[in-house]
């Protein structure tokens, strides 16, 4: 039985590669049938704004990445609901599931192991 | 499935110790090393909000602590490089907050 991994994602996307690496984790993760979760955090949040435009910073497009997530069987999405709300976004890019704070706690304590980028 | 949770960056530059605290539910411990030390400060906002922390276990880098010149209150334990290891041992898993 394989350890399930959060991954507890708190970076804005065109700010540095946290971001992306934290997506390359998961999606690595996926691939390997690892029981990944994935929880937008802070500034993560961000990362599911709709309606981005990366090409205008010479940035590749974080979204399609995201938008695989399904597809390498991570399926296991949250955001954290008072960040979305600090930072203005009420429609996401990606459907996830919105916490509070006890939900947040009741998340991390389900896995076996979590990595904060 | 209790966390310990590692934040090592100061209180004073981001956010990563207030997002931290609402995280921490009871019976998880918080180990303050490098600049997070500084968050141990009594008098400060931080300080006082680790003072205000219920079931949860406090714990600073004894040498953190000692070089930047920081008298943390008595409810943090300090420890020392074996004592991480046993720490991190203890709890069924570490969040570090890079």
């Amino acid at each position: 039985m394989s350890r399930s991994l959060l991954i507890i994602s708190r970076q804005a996307p065109w700010n540095g590669t946290g971001a992306r690496e934290a997506l390359d984790i998961a999606l690595a993760g996926g691939a390997f049938d690892l029981p990944i979760g994935l929880l937008f955090l802070d500034d993560g949040v961000l990362q599911l704004a709709v309606g981005q435009a990366p090409q205008a910073v010479q940035q590749k497009d974080l979204t399609a990445n995201l938008q695989a997530l399904p597809m390498f069987g991570v399926e296991a999405l949250y955001a954290c609901a008072y960040s979305l709300a600090q930072r203005g976004l009420s429609d996401t890019a990606l459907a996830v599931e919105r916490l509070d704070t006890d939900g947040l706690r009741t998340l991390i304590d389900r896995y076996d192991q979590v990595i904060t980028l | 499935m209790k966390t310990l949770h590692v934040l090592s960056s100061s209180p004073f530059s981001d956010d990563r110790l207030s997002s931290c605290l609402c995280l921490l539910g009871n019976g998880d411990g918080l180990l303050l090393c490098g600049d997070a030390t500084y968050a141990a400060q009594p008098g400060t906002q931080h300080g006082e909000a680790l003072a205000a922390l219920q079931g949860v276990a406090l714990y600073a880098l004894a040498e953190d602590i000692q070089a930047r010149g920081l008298q943390p209150d008595v409810g943090i334990e300090q420890i020392d490089y074996p004592g991480f290891v046993a720490l991190a041992c203890r709890f069924s898993k570490v969040n570090t907050w890079l």
